[in-house]
């Protein structure tokens, strides 16, 4: 080394070191304990058994309920939710009812105008039985869905997903 | 006696200079709605800080009955309004005051901005001004979702919704605001709570400080 | 206490002692009249300040702070509503060039740039003239954005639907209980939806005030009323007459037998 480090410049190499180790010292813990989210698995993911058998579905939309622990955390609560669910071919599709505008319920065929699509009463949005928005309605994108399984000849409903059918 | 106090205490710590800096100054002709009514557009400023203090004590005492749980919030929200007395005051006080402080921060940037007191040298106050600004609004959002009622928790869904269309980062933003990637629930109250009462206060009273310190250093910009 | 310098201090303390100079002020920086701060002015913001005071605290007991109903995140016949301050950005965001495929346009390119601008104005407009009426273009954009926000703030307020707002919140005790299977199995699927998670209204009416018969919910129930949908064929008969039975019984109670029922 050619540079010669003078008493003063060693000095102030040291305390930005031992200072840097006290900053990170205190900030890695609570940072990594404020960013856990990010790393957590969501707690949706177990199928979900429902009273419906899947044999009974047709291609008429219907509403299934089906009722879980969420696990918010350290609070854990019963939530009951319902899928439109209807048979395409040999498939089961189970759409989700939250409508992608501002998150209200979509029914099915409830609009008279719009016998075979979803209607969202709160501002006429309208989807395809597919889940795709109608352009020129309200809504930002198609319908969610769920993935489904069968158990003992019954329906199960799994994590929600986007829409793959568009 | 009071004056034999002071002085006693100023002997030993020399409190004048600070005293002068904080008190002992000039107002000028331009800014003091005595001589010009138009002048008073320079009392929002003060005004906004007089809310915040409002906001700052209110706040102190509502959490004396309030606690940041998804089972008892409400609860508690309902119980200091309805049976605690003075509890409509201090919970409207904190509420209304809330508006009342955006109101008269947009009026105060609004005078800064047309009488071009943010030009050089002032430039860093400004800065300072809309950060104090964006906290603001933070303290805003983050306490809107404390009370836990149906307003709360759906105008908060929203703001998160949006926080969540942000490309490529919106998902992060969202699970790290909200405490969990699907479920706005017991975690977004507290990390919400925890926002509200210390991180956000504790810049907003930095920044205050900066704020009022560079307005001393500086003085109050000259008359057009 | 002598140290170097010939400076004194107060014992062992770094405070300098020092015969206090006089107050002197002198107030020839600024042209016109000036006042002191302490006490003459301070008193008139004083004065100003407590005027507010009377204001505010009146407002505060004439209108109490709102409180809806306790959060119910399945309840998802709620249309909500950000608080008012927030309302130009929720209405920009419903404009077509700003929502759908634009949203990113109207959620972080429109509210960016209008930050960022207000953060970095000393240097956008860095030129000396101060007054708002030499600087056209700096003054022009900021009425321009004040007008946005006033015009979109009205037009959120003047489109929203007040009614079903102050209805869908309200708090509402009944002996509604929402462990019974009725409730959970029937009611939650076909009626919450429009008329709130505690039916006590959302953009239905409210279903728990009017002192209706059974006979009468079930003809509402078979036959649909106004925007109500018929749900003869998609429920059968005896979950027809179920729901009618239990929203028939329905009534407001007072908010302690309202826990009871729900422990």
């Amino acid at each position: 080394m050619s540079q010669k480090v003078t008493r003063r410049q060693f000095l102030n190499y040291s305390l930005m070191g031992v200072g840097s180790f006290m900053a990170a010292g205190m900030i890695l813990p609570m940072g990594r304990f404020a960013l856990d989210p990010l790393f957590k698995e969501s707690s949706a993911g177990d199928m979900i058994a429902t009273s419906v058998k899947v044999d009974d579905i047709t291609e008429e939309p219907v509403s299934v309920d089906f009722t879980y622990e969420q696990k918010d955390g350290w609070y854990v609560s019963e939530v009951t939710d319902f899928a439109w669910v209807y048979r395409d071919g040999d498939k089961i599709i189970a759409l989700s009812p939250v409508c992608k505008h501002l998150g209200c319920t979509v029914s099915w065929a409830s609009d008279a105008n719009n016998p075979d699509r979803f209607f969202c009463p709160c501002h006429n949005g309208l989807y395809e039985k597919s889940g795709e928005n109608v352009p020129g309605t309200p809504p930002r994108g198609p319908l969610d869905m769920y993935e489904v399984g069968e158990s003992d000849g019954f329906l199960t409903i799994g994590a929600i997903k986007e829409n793959e059918l568009v | 006696m009071l004056n034999r106090i002071y002085d006693w205490i100023d002997d030993r710590i020399d409190i004048t200079p600070i005293w002068r800096d904080v008190a002992d100054h000039e107002v000028p002709e331009h800014v003091n709605p005595a001589y010009h009514f138009s002048a008073f557009v320079y009392c929002f400023g003060g005004l906004t800080f007089f809310i915040t203090l409002i906001q700052i004590l209110s706040g102190m005492f509502l959490t004396m009955y309030y606690v940041p749980d998804v089972v008892n919030a409400w609860n508690s929200v309902y119980f200091l309004q309805q049976d605690v007395a003075a509890g409509v005051i201090v919970r409207g006080m904190h509420h209304w005051g809330a508006s009342l402080v955006v109101v008269m921060m947009f009026l105060h940037t609004l005078r800064v901005f047309f009488t071009g007191a943010y030009k050089a040298p002032r430039e860093l106050n400004w800065v300072v001004g809309v950060l104090l600004f964006a906290v603001m609004l933070g303290l805003a959002f983050t306490g809107y979702l404390l009370p836990w009622d149906m307003k709360a928790l759906f105008a908060t869904k929203v703001g998160l919704d949006i926080a969540g269309s942000v490309p490529f980062i919106g998902e992060w933003i969202l699970t790290l605001l909200a405490g969990d990637s699907t479920i706005i629930g017991a975690q977004t109250l507290t990390r919400f709570f925890a926002i509200h009462v210390f991180f956000l206060p504790a810049a907003l009273f930095i920044l205050m400080a900066i704020h009022f310190i560079l307005i001393r250093r500086q003085g109050i910009s000259g008359p057009l | 206490m002598k140290h170097g310098k010939g400076l004194t201090f107060v014992g062992d303390s770094r405070v300098q002692k020092y015969d206090k100079p006089k107050l002197n002020r002198d107030y020839s920086e600024f042209p016109g009249r000036t006042e002191e701060f302490y006490p003459d002015f301070l008193l008139k913001e004083w004065i100003a300040g407590a005027v507010f005071l009377v204001g505010f605290l009146c407002l505060t007991v004439a209108h109490p702070a709102p409180l809806e109903r306790m959060a119910d995140p399945t309840d998802t016949g709620y249309i909500p509503l950000p608080d008012w301050y927030f309302l130009f950005l929720y209405q920009i965001l419903k404009y077509t060039y700003a929502s759908g495929p634009f949203n990113i346009v109207g959620a972080i390119i429109i509210p960016g740039i209008a930050f960022g601008a207000l953060l970095l104005a000393p240097w956008l407009d860095a030129k000396k003239e101060r007054h708002w009426k030499k600087r056209p273009v700096a003054t022009g954009v900021m009425l321009l954005s004040v007008g946005i926000i006033f015009y979109t703030t009205w037009e959120s307020v003047a489109y929203h639907d007040w009614d079903q707002t102050h209805q869908q919140g309200q708090i509402v005790f009944s002996n509604l209980d929402a462990e019974d299977p009725v409730f959970n199995d029937l009611i939650r699927t076909n009626c919450t939806s429009c008329h709130g998670g505690e039916l006590a209204g959302g953009s239905g009416p409210n279903l728990i005030e009017p002192e209706l018969p059974p006979e009468m919910v079930e003809s509402f129930v078979r036959n649909g009323s106004g925007e109500m949908p018929s749900f003869e064929g998609q429920l059968t008969d005896e979950e027809i007459t179920k729901i009618s039975e239990y929203v028939a019984g329905l009534e407001e109670v007072s908010k302690d037998e309202a826990t009871n029922i729900k422990k």
